[in-house]
């Protein structure tokens, strides 16, 4: 007999997992046909109504690739690598509350959780790199683990100011104190929506997106850490990649926007979850397109120099507020 | 060809030119090819151009020995980057196993350009810091602008 | 006559070296060994290489102490294959030389012989090239600042935004070229003593029509681009190439521009019809990619302006100086030697020609073609040392190389 809690666990984790991939799926569609509006072309077209069948052709055509490995490659790291980065981004995913109280495992560590295993994320790509045995792939692995590391610790520092509004660390209390209160981007004025800035700059630097693209970096490491990797290996990194963006918007709409909470008094649900996801995942990409990438020592830069020590300040003011506010009246108090 | 007066001037002084033509540009002794080129620097004509080589392969019976052995050919030119560019072009010939001085000490430019030379046409810098060639692979035989080098010469493929 | 290496100081290498500050040949034998220093290969495949070109580059870390460029991966032997043809067969081939500005190329190569077998231009074929001449210019530092932005943007973001976009407007000369020639591309239009093709009725208004549109989005482009605080961070005090080193290395155009050095041909030693109009050359002092792109820009803005005012001014008359080709041999020249230069999108393409060749004298005896692609990338070794591979890229495309043109 299977235990409750497992089963709990692998059938909502399973229906997470899938509603994810498909919706990745249908995220790398939408960015590709946006990146085709944005560039006045067409984007994909061809298969399926307005090429919506297109992510299904492109894993078919992965699928049927050669898999190689390097001769020279740490085949065990090798062959590794790109499965864990899924499974990584992946197990982020079970704190997320989608709707009311729904999620996969409702963590009494949920930040913790998530911020951990997002962590982790640069273990695979290091490995990726060094067991590659490819210069460029070395290069990529090294840039993706100083950048990793050093924005690890504003994203830590930013997801802590919803923690110390909200008084907990449960991802699914901490929307609903927002929903009880008030969003935290918005109120109070401030080290909410700074805050959130922080945080989704260094989603952006984590998940390796424009203008923070450095490991990957195609015009000057070929293809940083996925350059020795063809066929689904190729494309898990690839998956691994958008499940980390629409997972990051996820979070930042959960901790930052109250989530399922819905606008002026609309009935809560997992289709607001679903918006303020997808909006967040559109300025994403709307960044990707228009800008320009910056020098790894300048990203490394931007990072200990201005969002270190403004998200430092952040989490004090906000420790001050907590503190404070409630004094000033029930208009201020949180 | 237009020549510049005081190019002109300084190469009937100093060079002992004494043959102008209107169609090329004057010729000097091999000896003087440096010098030149470090005179004209210093009076302004600071932008390396070019430097072309051509092989002119033996005449039998020729009076002149060098014209009798083949020799190559080699014009340089130079430019003054001013509002009024003036441009400076000398010939020189050199003999087939005869080096040339190298124009690097004082054009860095002459690096690529010199070996670019030596790799077609196959005349050899004296003093050059990297005497290699430049467009084709080094395992490569002949010099290809060579007259004697004929155009379906076969060599072996690109490793 | 006799050569001899007396007149010559018997050591160059270091005497340059500590003339120009970085020496390319530098010797790492004595870096510090605990460096560990690492060797990559960037191309001949490589997705910013700008064609088959390769780097070696000696990585300190990911700072270069050392780079040595290595060409001739696309060199196809034009030089002894223009000797072979004879003047009317060549003028094609060079066409697909510097294949983003085929149309300066053809200019090139022709007035090189018109030089060498002194033939007139008539005055309304001169402005007809001089205008082509501008427009090419507009279209090849339109491809210029498309592929910049894929080296600093990467071909997955911003970068092949600001790509595409370029493309399209290029798109559009290509298209007014096409009315007059027939080709995209390859145009084939110059011939000896002149043009091939005379302009059709109506095109002088497409072009205005099409130049206003192009500048109003030159505008947008400049903010995607040169405003743009990251394309400014990742420029700025990038690859600075002294005004010194600059004229040394015999580089010329744009990047010689932006090193401070006031030096165009178009105004400095006039061809076609420059003698006729003014042209302002731009010129920026610090000599760093920033400057580059800037000069490049400004160009472009400035041949729009030449290009309205030429088409506006073409005169009536023959546009062809020479009697029709009626066979292959037709031109000769027996001896005499020309150099001609003129300023393409990329900088001083000059054309030594040599008469008295095969086919009768109906053959160059030799050719050289003078590619300013091949000066720009001899900087490279000079430009690199103490940049990161993320610069390294930046800086080869500030430096606009047409390998196509630099191999030959």
């Amino acid at each position: 007999m299977i235990p409750p809690i497992v089963l709990h666990g692998l059938i909502y984790g399973g229906v997470a997992a899938i509603a994810l991939l498909t919706l990745t799926a249908w995220g790398i569609w939408f960015e590709r046909k946006f990146a085709g509006r944005m560039q006045s072309r067409l984007g994909p077209t061809m298969v399926g109504w307005a090429g919506l069948l297109q992510p299904l052709a492109d894993v078919l055509k992965l699928l049927q690739k050669e898999d190689l490995v390097p001769a020279q490659a740490d085949r065990t790291l090798y062959l590794l690598s790109p499965p864990l980065t899924v499974f990584f981004t992946l197990a982020t995913v079970a704190v997320i509350p989608f709707g009311v109280d729904v999620a996969v495992a409702n963590l009494p560590i949920g930040v913790p959780w998530i911020l951990a295993f997002s962590g982790l994320m640069v273990f695979p790509v290091w490995t990726a790199g060094w067991a590659s045995a490819n210069k460029y792939a070395l290069l990529g692995a090294m840039r993706a683990v100083a950048q990793g590391i050093s924005y690890e610790i504003p994203m830590l520092l930013t997801a802590l100011v919803p923690v110390i509004f909200a008084g907990s660390m449960n991802v699914n209390e901490i929307v609903r104190w927002q929903a009880e209160h008030h969003w935290i981007a918005l109120w109070p004025p401030g080290p909410g929506l700074f805050a959130f800035v922080i945080f989704f700059l260094s989603c952006l630097a984590e998940a390796n997106r424009i203008p923070f693209d450095i490991p990957e970096a195609e015009s000057e490491l070929v293809a940083g850490v996925t350059t020795e990797y063809s066929g689904m290996r190729f494309g898990l990194f690839y998956l691994a990649e958008y499940l980390h963006t629409l997972v990051a918007s996820a979070v930042a709409s959960a901790l930052f926007f109250g989530g399922w909470n819905g606008i002026f008094g609309l009935p809560d649900g997992i289709h607001w979850m679903l918006a303020k996801t997808l909006t967040l995942f559109f300025l994403i990409t709307w960044i990707r397109w228009s800008l320009l990438r910056f020098r790894a020592d300048q990203l490394m830069r931007i990072c200990w120099t201005y969002l270190v020590p403004a998200s430092l300040a952040l989490v004090m003011i906000s420790a001050l507020w907590v503190h404070y506010a409630p004094q000033l009246g029930p208009m201020w108090g949180g | 060809m237009p020549t510049p007066e005081e190019f002109r001037a300084l190469l009937e002084d100093d060079f002992g030119v004494s043959e102008w033509s209107e169609k090329q540009p004057p010729l000097i002794e091999a000896v003087d090819h440096h010098r030149l080129a470090e005179v004209l620097k210093e009076r302004g004509y600071t932008l390396y151009v070019f430097v072309v080589a051509s092989h002119r392969p033996g005449v039998e019976g020729a009076e002149d020995a060098l014209t009798a052995a083949g020799y190559i050919e080699l014009a340089t030119g130079l430019r003054s980057p001013t509002e009024n560019s003036q441009l400076a072009i000398w010939r020189v010939r050199v003999g087939l196993d005869e080096q040339l001085a190298t124009l690097v000490d004082l054009f860095a430019g002459a690096d690529w350009q010199e070996r670019e030379q030596f790799d077609l046409v196959g005349v050899r810098f004296a003093g050059h810091p990297d005497p290699r060639r430049l467009m084709l692979p080094e395992d490569w035989e002949g010099h290809p602008l060579r007259r004697d080098y004929a155009i379906n010469t076969p060599h072996p493929p690109w490793r | 006559m006799s050569a001899s290496s007396a007149a010559r100081p018997s050591s160059a290498a270091p005497a340059s070296a500590a003339r120009l500050g970085v020496d390319p040949h530098r010797d790492l034998s004595d870096y510090d060994p605990e460096a560990d220093l690492m060797v990559l290969n960037m191309g001949p495949q490589h997705p910013s290489t700008h064609g088959v070109f390769r780097l070696k580059l000696h990585l300190d870390g990911e700072t270069i102490v050392r780079a040595v460029p290595y060409v001739g991966y696309l060199h196809r032997g034009v030089e002894k294959l223009l000797e072979e043809l004879t003047f009317v067969q060549a003028t094609p081939i060079v066409d697909k030389n510097d294949y983003v500005s085929p149309m300066t190329n053809e200019q090139a190569i022709n007035m090189a012989f018109e030089a060498l077998l002194g033939i007139e231009v008539p005055r309304r074929a001169r402005y007809m090239r001089t205008l082509f001449a501008e427009m090419q210019r507009i279209a090849s530092h339109l491809l210029w600042l498309s592929t910049f932005g894929i080296d600093m943007g990467g071909a997955l973001g911003g970068g092949t935004t600001l790509f595409m976009h370029c493309f399209r407007e290029r798109e559009w000369i290509l298209d007014l070229f096409e009315l007059v020639t027939g080709a995209r591309f390859h145009y084939n239009t110059h011939t000896i003593g002149g043009n091939r093709h005379d302009i059709p009725a109506g095109w002088a208004k497409q072009v205005h029509t099409t130049l206003d549109l192009i500048a109003s989005r030159i505008d947008e482009y400049l903010e995607l681009s040169t405003t743009n605080s990251i394309f400014v961070a990742r420029t700025r005090g990038v690859g600075i190439l002294p005004k010194e080193l600059a004229l040394e290395l015999g580089i010329t155009g744009p990047i010689l521009r932006a090193s401070g050095v006031d030096h165009d041909l178009r105004r400095d030693a006039p061809f076609h019809a420059y003698d006729e109009i003014e042209v302002k050359v731009q010129t920026e002092p610090d000599g760093d990619c920033l400057s580059r792109a800037l000069v490049r820009v400004r160009e472009m803005k400035e041949s729009i302006r030449l290009s309205k005012l030429l088409v506006d001014g073409i005169p009536e008359g023959p546009i062809c100086g020479a009697r029709p080709i009626k066979n292959p041999t037709q031109f000769k020249a027996k001896e005499g030697q020309a150099y001609v230069a003129l300023e393409t999108p990329r900088g001083e393409l000059g054309t030594y020609v040599i008469g008295g060749g095969k086919n009768k004298a109906a053959s160059p005896y030799r050719l050289k073609i003078r590619p300013p692609s091949l000066h720009a990338l001899s900087a490279l070794p000079y430009l690199l040392p103490g940049h990161s591979i993320s610069d390294t890229v930046v800086i080869l495309g500030s430096l606009d190389p047409i390998m196509g043109e630099a191999d030959r």
